[in-house]
């Protein structure tokens, strides 16, 4: 069967081109069709309860994201409260109404907010805080205290200071707010120049922004990751010919899988934006293994043929077990509870599955259809490299050296690993996904400017509900009243209840208005003990009806009042805002406009009344944001200074324990609602399902290693390499305070899968060997030339070839390229260095278990068993 | 842009110039478009020389979320077009009831405004500002419930049909108002506007009153069913007038002050 395939490339090389470019032209045609979805929302499924309850929130109080631009002046004395700036801040305030994708009427700032304020004795008013950019600096400046004194937009629209002011731009659609956010800056840049910082930032636009960088980077830096992997293996091989091959296995493995991704009609989430970054070491690894050993047997056996069978022959086993090591890996994200990183699982499986097949189909392939002369060179310039020239010196040094200490290397490895154990023992679990911009991005120096002037820039809502149904329990208020009365009386109140369903489910009314309506009617217009019956139903009605409404109760705005306090005392909130407030300034304005009267009123009427007044402004909708119109659900806003994950959660904790403590009143249940609480939600599944996931991929990684080794004993040592790569390299994450965060968790499949390889390789090679010379030592001694070469040139190869990583302005992508080059040199030195020290000290039990595992194969093409009798 | 519209009214002067002959042919056409919107005016809001109503606002927001409010309103004319009082006293929700609000209308200054909360046991001046502000919360605004200066507008009659009037009204000052423009698209016979349009400074059609249902009350033609649209968020407002009487002889002396916190009930409904 193996040698089938192996013999296939050899006769059929152009069938595997003409095979391969199909393949690729088909499944690349497919690439032009790509979804994007760069909403980290979807990183929960649809039906995920948390990711429900937001959407419903936002429903209910009609919210949407916001884009938030801050205007700060460090120039003036005023800040931007002087008629330049403010002037400035007014056009812009109205040209962003324009802007395509904007709800106009939402918009939030100096021009389009209602003030509330006294004028004169005994009359308030309602007007628009600044219709008209001011002309004096005395204007500019009473603008500023109107706006001070309203708890709504102290804060908010004017920093605490009065020197600032933020605009929020709310929008219909998230993955607007990069095209968005620009046409603002184009707004914003064409303003003469002047002190006026103008700074954009919000979720929304981190989100779409990184988005659109990723896509930016996809194309920068997967591309120059693979021309520095081509250079380098050029220096290595000294053959261009011969290192195109890795170079198509990898590009061709890239574009079929993100092909059939994109062509099964998956969105390509930042997940798997990733992918092309993943596949391509993992593909060029095989190719390199097999290049290594070609360029190493070839001089010795001038058929190409049959060198070729040689290697692949030699190395079918290791590339398969490392293979399928690899998408073992990758299969385990599969158990995540988190839809694109199932779909990132799959399709790097997939690809990984697909590296090898190209690598045992194509590279054969590929060496056979070479020209003659292009070898020729190779072996001319190789004969001199033979033992691999520096890098050969430099493997076989410390081969000899780490067996001569091998003790100390024992010793030195147990130390890295306690210091790696309480390295992960300071893991930090955080993310935000406006730190996936590098600091000196624009949109993380606005963040910082923004949360240092204004209260926040991140929201989350604490929505308070009534579980019940009002509707029922009202018309059971009308049912109880009409006991007493005439047999005419209740015949008609049961006619007026069915008139009164009927018109709820044709038309937009509730079932209790329709009912006083009609009720209140009859009471008019019939005479004595009738009139007197409908008056009373009337009344039973109406009182059930007022007692609904929840959110106008004076004891639940109070509670909601020291909910908010309890809220604003917590360092990270920077302000909470409610209809409570609402209410207190209103109420503030209806009685004196004196800091003694910003107080809820006594009465459920006195509050229903002061609301009336608020919604006779200019926004009278803006109440809606803050509570249903039935008054049964009211939103607590929190502004928060952070939407780092870890401090939305210490929100939550603090304010959990509070609500424990403080049950809110009967009936009220409280749940939490925003981008910045979401983003939380996901983050908790998949550390926890990165944790399962990996915990999952390791068990079968060992339990794949004993069987293919059939050795419990090499099934343990194959397992040394990739967990202390895995312990060191989060013991590094964790000692280095970088948050463990979205793409960090990612990693850990990666590494898995990656630094097993070594371990395979080495593993299988040293038994050969081991075979063929009968003693470890002199079999070490030959690990350290051409198996300890290939593994040291991939090591290479992958760790500085994706150091271009490092100079992407996108954190995610950094990481991925510090990683890739810590898991490299760790698992190689570490492969190189420790595991012949151990294997040295447990030579004895290596050998007789050897033995007794191969008299037990019967089977003489089991892969482990079939190797030798091949390079003999 | 400007040039454009410039142009296009210059297309429709021109038009309405060729026009002229076959109008001529019935002569009670009026041909000035502040007389007929001064005109509409009367007929809207100066209905005999006081009157009585009751009305029920159905407010229903863009997700089909429903209130109410409910009102007796008195009116009395101290000349047509110019002064008049006004009484409003709510009845729904019960929460609000007997909050009310006096009006002194003014022609050519800003209306004095009264409003009583009997929960804050509070009477309250109201300070004049713009009155494009809600009324009560509904997408009515306060103007469109008292009635706009025609004077505040330039007002050119764009067509004519067989039925209607269509103007279109342009504001003198952009200071206190939200729209570009608006066209009223007004009857004929009634003077009674059936449908006006709000249109904001990027061309949009944004707002809508639509005349539902006219009835004729005592020989006036009423309007007795409103609707203003929010074209923006797809919420509107219904407004149902009943219990329309006319010329009662309400007394001037009922609009004080005292009769915020003592409704004169002898005149409500």
């Amino acid at each position: 069967m193996k040698r089938k395939i192996l013999d296939f490339p050899l006769q059929h090389a152009r069938l595997v081109f003409i095979g391969l470019a199909v393949l690729t032209i088909g499944f690349g045609s497919a690439i032009p069709g790509i979804q994007v979805d760069t909403d980290p929302e979807n990183m929960l499924s649809e039906n995920d309860p948390d990711r429900i309850f937001h959407n419903e929130t936002k429903e209910e109080f009609s919210l949407h994201d916001l884009i938030v631009v801050g205007v700060v002046n460090e120039a003036e004395p005023e800040g931007v409260f002087n008629p330049e700036s403010l002037a400035r801040i007014h056009e812009l305030n109205e040209r962003l109404k324009s802007i395509d994708g904007v709800i106009a009427r939402d918009v939030l700032g100096p021009s389009t907010m209602d003030n509330i304020e006294q004028a004169g004795p005994g009359t308030i008013r309602f007007e628009w805080l600044m219709e008209e950019p001011p002309e004096t600096p005395e204007e500019a400046i009473a603008i500023k205290e109107a706006a001070l004194r309203l708890p709504m937009l102290r804060g908010t629209v004017v920093s605490e200071d009065g020197e600032s002011v933020a605009l929020y731009v709310p929008i219909e659609s998230k993955d607007q707010s990069h095209r968005i956010s620009a046409e603002i800056r184009t707004i914003v840049d064409s303003f003469d120049a002047s002190a006026d910082e103008f700074y954009i930032t919000g979720l929304p636009v981190a989100e779409d922004t990184f988005g659109v960088e990723m896509f930016k980077q996809m194309a920068i830096s997967a591309p120059l990751a693979a021309l520095v992997i081509l250079l380098l293996m050029w220096w290595f091989f000294r053959s261009f010919a011969l290192v195109l091959s890795p170079m198509i296995v990898a590009m061709t493995t890239v574009t079929i899988t993100m092909g059939a991704l994109i062509g099964s009609g998956f969105t390509v989430h930042i997940m798997s934006s990733m992918i092309p970054i993943f596949l391509m070491p993992i593909a060029v690894v095989d190719s390199v293994h097999l290049l290594s050993e070609f360029v190493d047997i070839y001089p010795k056996h001038p058929n190409r043929k049959a060198a070729i069978k040689e290697v692949v022959g030699d190395l079918f086993a290791p590339m398969l077990y490392t293979s399928l090591t690899s998408a073992a890996g990758f299969l385990s994200l599969m158990l995540t509870p988190i839809p694109p990183v199932r779909v990132f699982g799959a399709f790097v499986a997939l690809g990984i599955g697909l590296a090898f097949v190209l690598t045992i189909l194509f590279v054969p392939a590929y060496i056979v259809a070479l020209p003659e002369k292009r070898l020729a060179t190779l072996l001319s310039k190789k004969r001199d490299a033979s033992d691999g020239g520096l890098l050969g010196r430099v493997v076989a040094a410390t081969g000899a050296k780490s067996l001569r200490f091998a003790k100390p290397i024992l010793v030195a490895t147990a130390v890295a690993i306690a210091i790696s154990g309480y390295g992960i023992s300071k893991i930090n679990i955080n993310d935000n996904p406006v730190r996936w911009f590098k600091p000196s991005h624009d949109i993380r120096v606005a963040d910082t400017v923004l949360n240092r002037e204004l209260a926040g820039t991140y929201t989350a809502f604490l929505v308070m509900k009534q579980d019940s149904d009002s509707e029922p329990e009202i018309v059971a208020s009308g049912d109880e009243a009409v006991e007493g009365a005439s047999d005419a009386v209740r015949a008609q109140w049961s006619s007026l209840k069915a008139d009164a369903e009927t018109e709820s489910q044709q038309e937009a009314s509730n079932v209790s208005d329709a009912l006083i309506e009609a009720v209140s009617d009859l009471a008019f217009d019939t005479t004595g003990e009738e009139s007197e019956q409908w008056q009373r139903v009337q009344t039973a009605l109406e009182e059930a009806q007022t007692a609904s409404k929840t959110f106008q109760n004076p004891e639940h705005l109070a509670y909601i009042e020291r909910l908010q306090r309890e809220a604003e005392a917590l360092p990270l909130v920077g302000k909470t805002s409610s209809i409570a407030d609402v209410v207190k300034t209103v109420y503030r304005e209806l009685i004196s406009g004196e800091e003694q009267d910003y107080r809820i009123p006594d009465s459920t009427e006195g509050v229903a009344q002061t609301l009336l007044q608020f919604q006779s402004s200019h926004r009278p909708n803006d109440l809606w944001h803050l509570v249903s119109p039935d008054y049964r659900e009211s939103a607590v806003w929190m502004q928060l200074k952070s939407g780092d994950n870890q401090d939305m959660m210490s929100v939550k904790a603090d304010l959990d324990v509070f609500l424990a403590a403080n049950p809110p009143p009967e009936g009220l249940r409280a749940e939490w609602a925003g981008l910045t609480y979401l983003n939380t939600v996901w983050q908790d599944e998949m550390v926890g399902g990165m944790l399962e996931s990996l915990m999952g991929a390791f068990v079968i990684v060992f339990l794949m290693m004993m069987i293919l080794f059939r050795s419990p004993v090499y099934g343990v040592l194959a397992m040394i390499p990739l967990t202390i790569t895995i312990m060191f390299t989060y013991g590094l994450i964790g000692l280095a305070g970088k948050d463990y965060d979205m793409p960090v968790a990612v990693l850990s499949s990666l590494t898995l899968g990656l630094s097993v390889d070594f371990a395979i390789h080495f593993l299988e090679r040293a038994r050969s060997i081991r075979r063929e010379t009968g003693d470890w030592t002199e079999t070490m001694a030959l690990m350290f030339q051409e198996p300890g070469r290939a593994i040291a040139r991939n090591a290479i190869v992958i760790a500085i070839g994706f150091l271009p990583l490092l100079a992407a302005p996108l954190v995610p992508y950094n990481t991925v390229g510090f990683l890739m080059a810590a898991i490299m040199a760790v698992s190689s030195i570490v492969t190189v260095m420790l595991l012949p020290s151990i294997m040295m000290q447990i030579q004895n039990w290596l050998s007789p278990k050897e033995e007794t595992a191969r008299a037990s194969v019967e089977d003489p093409s089991a892969p482990l068993a079939t190797n030798k009798e091949q390079t003999t | 842009m400007r040039t454009l519209t410039k142009t296009w009214l210059a297309a429709v002067a021109v038009a309405t110039l060729l026009s002229t002959p076959t109008m001529a042919a019935e002569a009670a056409d009026l041909k000035d478009a502040s007389e007929i919107v001064s005109r509409t005016n009367i007929a809207q809001y100066y209905a005999a020389k006081d009157g009585s109503a009751l009305v029920r606002m159905k407010i229903v927001d863009g997700k089909g979320r429903s209130q109410r409010r409910q009102f007796a309103v008195l009116r009395r004319d101290k000349k047509d077009g110019g002064d008049q009082n006004y009484l409003v006293v709510f009845e729904q929700p019960a929460d609000v009831r007997n909050t009310a609000f006096l009006v002194k209308k003014h022609a050519n200054k800003d209306d004095d405004r009264w409003l009583y909360l009997p929960g804050l046991d509070l009477v309250k001046r109201i300070a004049a500002s713009d009155e494009r502000t809600s009324f009560v919360g509904t997408h009515f605004f306060y103007e469109d419930i008292s009635g706009r200066q025609p004077d505040e507008d330039k007002h050119e009659l764009l067509e004519t049909t067989d039925t209607e009037y269509v103007v279109k009204s342009t504001p003198k000052s952009s200071k206190g108002v939200e729209f570009a423009h608006y066209t009223l698209r007004i009857n004929k016979k009634t003077f009674l506007p059936s449908k006006i349009e709000y249109v904001n400074a990027q061309g949009k059609a944004y707002r809508l009153i639509e005349t539902v249902k006219v009835d004729t009350v005592e020989g006036v033609p009423t309007i007795t069913r409103l609707k203003v649209s929010d074209l923006e968020s797809g919420g509107y407002t219904l407004s149902d007038v009943s219990h329309v009487r006319y010329d009662l002889g309400i007394p001037d002396d009922i609009f004080v002050e005292t009769s915020l916190r003592n409704p004169p009930q002898k005149w409500l409904r």
